[in-house]
């Protein structure tokens, strides 16, 4: 049988988006899931944000074995700022990394990132959308330094539920006093 | 001279004139060792799940007290913890209440009835342990790189001292339970490197900073367990190279700093290790070359005056022998070849070396540990069965004529054990010589030729045990007939087999026999099919002369024979040969330009190949229905029976061997 390449790809694109749509839904129902069983009392921000400290803790974990400074904080940064990229790129996102003016610092760019929408679909704020995700990535990176003795940061300074159009992130080493 | 526990001369025997340094007495402590041997201690999770000694534990470790000859055998290393952080394997012996010690002598007088030194050890193991309990102990609150491992609880003063008092408590147990050589463990991650690395030990009281900081528990530790010990020998094991650069571990000079302070403190010999459970390098696997770290050896012995012995792939006698005679070594060590054969060094002093059954280097010993599964052996079918009679090799009650039909691994097997049973034994292969298939497994790169000594150590055993080879003779249903032995053991291996899909009778479509000896041409870009150890195996042999390879399996894991705590060598080696692998897929076409793969979803992705080599296999029924037709005693093993591994095959070999 002929292989139509085109026809393969379309249907494997298909599904990949498939899967990341089902994936955002999945958090979102167990989010409102959370939010029933903790009671009328309980904050749906909090609960949000919760649950991005425990994914970023766990997917931090996960990163542990691919962290190491063979190449020095500079080469962790950019470990740790690929793993970034690779983890938003499997859900959707277009992400861009740029070496900043210090070899102390690096930009990472989410160009476009479908969760925002998928939580105004769920009816989630955007104040949680951006906490939450600020919450993930610094419970990852929490994770990194805990494990290398490393005092690495990131701030966010864009952001696409703010309005700004991108997230722009710095991953930073402070400088020592 | 110190004192000798026991009397041995090695004077008449072949193997210490051939390996001088090996057979002659060392002074540790106030001990005299007869011989520079040392059955190092390791866990074989062979004891209750409550920490006591079993009579399969004594079984095993008799055997190996047995094989030192007079050297040290050493039990393995005990938690000394009620609370069970200190435990690291779920079968690991205990040593923290007296109502231990009855079982702990039975070890003891196990090893001094073998005539041989009796060793014991204290292993606390840090953030590899807990395997019971909730949380592990640290010096700091370092979370691990695999997450297999317990959340770690970093130590407060109070729980230094506390793990102070119990390694004291054990080590006087130990001494009532009769053992002669107290050693303390600090390796791999245990509790003791855990203060010595500055990976993980971030302190910033006495028990930090820097390296005689982070030296303060050990050193401590060190000298009270001298007190306790008196006159008893006490030894440490150290790492001489963490392997933990990655994640900012101590430096080599370092390490050879704690060496210098625990001869400081008092030890009387250093056991040299390297590598942690978490360093990403490989240290003892078979891709490692034999006698590889003897430097580490050598560089301690210029750092400490006491006696110095090292394990890590030296698995043969020469290379020890030479190392101690030359100055770098004062005594072999040894885990895994001890564990494939308990009587390696009796049998190097004997002059049988010849019959040692060689390690493969597979760790499936280690992998079983950690998988809180008893310890077994991939190619010594009685490891952990020492105790018990069935599986021992006893004299058939009705000597048989026992026809075997291949020479590969399982068939070799049966036919030494049934040999020394009595039996009549007739080994036939259409080859022209012995192995079977192992003889092209073993031209896979990567160390892969050690797996051939399993087939040269059978065929000694077999030779010596009168067992009749027929050679380059291909059995037939007419010969079986004609021959009309007792019993027929079909050891053939497996039939390699070709896929239905369209295009698998091409004439670029190949054997993996046929690529291994060299038989079949193959092109530059090369799809193997099957992702099981031979199709690994062929595909690392293929890339390693340039060619691009794709591996496309149906089974959802790559190498799923191969067991975990080698595969991750082989993974490695394929993504560095540039290998991709498709699992859970098939071939759906084979064409002009190459194949197309079918996922097991239904995706079809096309890879360019100018030839595929078939790795598949399946059973091989071949002559057993005349077998049965002439109702002669029948066995089926190995591959033919159900394709498998090596470790089956000799396993199938050895038990249908003891029974018919």
């Amino acid at each position: 049988m002929a292989l139509d390449s085109e026809k393969e790809i379309t249907r494997l694109w298909r599904a990949l988006q498939g899967a990341q749509g089902a994936n955002r839904r999945t958090f979102y129902q167990m989010r409102r899931v959370a939010i029933e069983c903790a009671g009328p009392d309980a904050n749906p921000f909090d609960i949000g944000v919760k649950a991005w400290e425990v994914i970023g803790k766990d997917i931090g974990k996960s990163n542990l074995p691919r962290m190491n400074l063979l190449k020095g904080e500079e080469g962790l940064m950019m470990n740790v700022a690929r793993a970034y990229q690779g983890l938003a790129e499997t859900n959707g996102a277009v992400v861009k990394i740029e070496k900043g003016g210090s070899p102390n610092e690096i930009f990472i760019t989410w160009e476009r990132c479908p969760w925002p929408t998928s939580a105004k679909e769920a009816g989630a704020s955007m104040k949680e959308d951006l906490a939450g995700c600020d919450r993930y990535l610094q419970t990852f990176l929490e994770e990194v330094n805990a494990f290398l003795d490393t005092n690495l940061k990131i701030e966010t300074q864009k952001a696409i539920p703010s309005g700004d159009g991108i997230c722009l992130r710095r991953l930073y080493k402070p400088e020592e006093k | 001279m110190g004192k000798l526990l026991f009397e041995w001369d090695y004077s008449s025997y072949p193997g210490a004139k051939k390996y001088p340094h090996l057979f002659k007495p060392i002074d540790i402590g106030t001990l005299t060792i007869p011989n520079r041997i040392k059955y190092a201690a390791t866990e074989d999770n062979l004891n209750g799940k409550d920490g006591f000694v079993t009579d399969s534990g004594v079984a095993y470790l008799r055997d190996r007290a047995k094989g030192v000859v007079g050297g040290i055998c050493t039990m393995q290393g005990v938690y000394m913890d009620k609370n069970r952080q200190g435990q690291g394997y779920v079968g690991q012996a205990a040593a923290w209440d007296d109502k231990f010690i009855p079982g702990l002598k039975r070890l003891a007088d196990a090893i001094h009835e073998e005539k041989a030194v009796a060793g014991c050890q204290l292993m606390h193991c840090g953030r590899v342990g807990a395997v019971e309990a909730e949380y592990c102990q640290g010096p700091s609150l370092v979370p691990q790189r695999l997450r297999i491992f317990r959340p770690v609880q970093e130590m407060t003063k109070a729980d230094i001292k506390q793990c102070l008092k119990e390694h004291i408590e054990a080590t006087e147990r130990l001494l009532k339970a009769g053992f002669d050589i107290v050693e303390i463990s600090g390796i791999v991650g245990y509790l003791l490197s855990n203060f010595v690395s500055s990976y993980t030990n971030r302190r910033t009281d006495e028990y930090g900073g820097d390296i005689r900081g982070r030296m303060r528990f050990v050193v401590e530790l060190i000298q009270e367990v001298k007190k306790v010990c008196g006159d008893v020998p006490v030894g440490i094991r150290l790492c001489s190279d963490e392997l933990l650069d990655d994640v900012g571990g101590n430096t080599p000079e370092e390490c050879m700093i704690t060496y210098e302070m625990s001869e400081e403190a008092g030890v009387d010999y250093m056991s040299v290790t390297l590598g942690w459970q978490e360093s990403i390098y490989p240290v003892i696997s078979r891709d490692i070359p034999q006698g590889k770290w003897i430097h580490l050896a050598e560089r301690a012995k210029q750092h400490i005056t006491i006696p110095v012995c090292m394990a890590y792939r030296l698995f043969l006698p020469d290379l020890p022998d030479k190392a101690i005679g030359e100055g770098k070594l004062d005594m072999w060590e040894m885990c895994r070849p001890m564990i494939a054969d308990p009587l390696l060094p009796k049998k190097v002093l004997e002059g049988t070396e010849d019959e040692v059954r060689p390690c493969v280097a597979c760790n499936v010993c280690l992998a079983r540990l950690f998988r809180d599964a008893p310890m077994t052996c991939y190619i010594n079918p009685v490891c952990a069965h020492e105790w018990d009679e069935k599986y021992q090799i006893k004299p058939a009650e009705m000597k048989k004529n026992i026809m075997i039909v291949g020479a590969g691994p399982a068939g070799l097997e049966c036919a030494w054990v049934a040999a020394e049973r009595g039996h009549e034994v007739h080994v036939y292969d259409k080859r022209d010589e012995l192995g079977g298939t192992i003889i092209e497994a073993s031209k896979a790169p990567y160390g892969d030729d050690e797996l051939y000594g399993q087939i040269r150590f059978s065929k000694v055993k077999a030779e010596k045990a009168g067992v009749e080879f027929h050679l380059g003779t291909e059995v037939t249903a007419e010969l079986i007939e004609e021959e009309m032995p007792d019993s027929v053991v079909l050891a053939t291996g497996p039939n390699y087999i070709k896929g239905t899909a369209p295009g698998f009778d091409r004439e670029n479509v190949v054997s993996v026999l046929d690529v291994l000896n060299g038989t079949a041409q193959v092109g530059d870009n090369v799809v193997v099919w099957g992702n099981l150890k031979p199709g690994i195996g062929l595909a690392l042999f293929l890339a390693k002369q340039g060619k691009k390879v794709t591996i496309v399996g149906k089974e959802k894991k790559l190498g799923k024979d191969i067991n975990p705590s080698f595969l991750w060598r082989y993974v490695g080696y394929l993504k560095q040969n540039k290998v991709t692998a498709y699992t859970d897929c098939d071939i759906e076409e084979i064409t002009d330009n190459g194949v197309i793969v079918l996922t097991y979803d239904g995706y079809r992705i096309p890879v360019k190949a100018d030839t595929v080599v078939t790795s598949e296999r399946e059973a091989n029924t071949l002559l057993k229905d005349v077998v049965q037709k002439n109702s002669i005693e029948l066995f089926v093993i190995g591959d033919a029976l159900t394709p498998r591994n090596l470790s089956s095959a000799v396993h199938d070999g050895y038990r249908i061997g003891i029974r018919i």
